[in-house]
């Protein structure tokens, strides 16, 4: 079961991320990164992280693509202007050539220890609500205060950026 | 065939590099802010699968974490764009060359 998981949502994280990035239109790419986000929630569920797979679906696929959507839809239309020229093919390839390095040093590497699969043993509930959450609001309850005060200051600099001009008291 | 960390670590290394080459060759900024949210989909995919095989739970939390900067991250980066767009009507990489003329 894990490893179906394993193969079907990374060919879906893979193939929507690459069709997202492919895609000529932005709505089209934001369509097709749903699908991928989609892909990533079924690897979290093949990795026993059921909560990280539900907040997926609702953070990701639910509201950070909405979120896309409708600025898309504020912004020029689907189809951008200059997204037609020709794409630059020289930086990718440039920007390809460390992962390259990267790819040869680590296969040498993976040679000598074949690859094996997870042997932890995971206690009972791993991955659950109940205990992620307890162990969020009391090891790590500092980062997610500091957390809670990044999203209060995002909200305010959004609300701010989206002022119009001359309703701007601070201008 | 079993799956490992390995397997895990490749998958999120390739979808990485699709983040990363789609944010170098598009030039629609909002089309390369969604290349970033790949990268950080990738980041987050790693933090899941080392808890795996270790068998802790703080790897959640951090994604958790990597979550809240995500979506903070575009709705900063959305607003910005929506701001270029009302005074320059464009949102091309390629014309928002002001900083560098």
């Amino acid at each position: 079961m894990e490893t179906f998981l394993f193969f079907f949502g990374g060919a879906v994280l893979l193939s929507g991320g690459i069709a997202a990035v492919a895609s000529r239109s932005a709505v089209n790419a934001a369509c097709w990164l749903v699908f991928a986000f989609l892909g990533a929630a079924g690897l979290f569920a093949a990795l026993h992280a059921p909560f990280l797979a539900v907040l997926q679906v609702l953070v990701y696929a639910g509201a950070v693509m909405v979120l896309f959507l409708f600025v898309i839809m504020m912004l020029e239309g689907p189809v951008m202007q200059g997204e037609s020229r020709r794409p630059r093919l020289w930086l990718p390839l440039l920007a390809m050539a460390p992962a390259v390095v990267i790819a040869v040093v680590a296969s040498r590497a993976l040679r000598t220890a074949a690859p094996v699969g997870f042997d932890t043993v995971l206690p009972d509930g791993f991955g659950q609500p109940l205990r992620v959450s307890w162990l969020l609001l009391q090891d790590y309850v500092f980062a997610f205060q500091m957390i809670a005060i990044l999203l209060l200051v995002a909200m305010v600099g959004a609300l701010a950026l989206g002022r119009s001009e001359r309703k701007r008291p601070w201008q | 065939m079993a799956i490992g960390l390995t397997h895990y670590l490749g998958l999120a290394a390739a979808v990485f590099l699709v983040g990363m080459v789609g944010f170098v060759i598009r030039r629609n900024t909002i089309v390369m802010l969604m290349c970033v949210e790949l990268m950080l989909a990738a980041a987050n995919l790693t933090f899941a699968a080392f808890s795996r095989e270790l068998g802790n739970e703080a790897g959640h939390v951090f994604v958790l974490m990597n979550f809240a900067v995500a979506a903070a991250e575009v709705a900063i980066g959305l607003a910005i764009l929506v701001e270029i767009y009302r005074r320059r009507r464009s949102v091309d990489a390629d014309e928002l060359t002001t900083l560098m003329e």
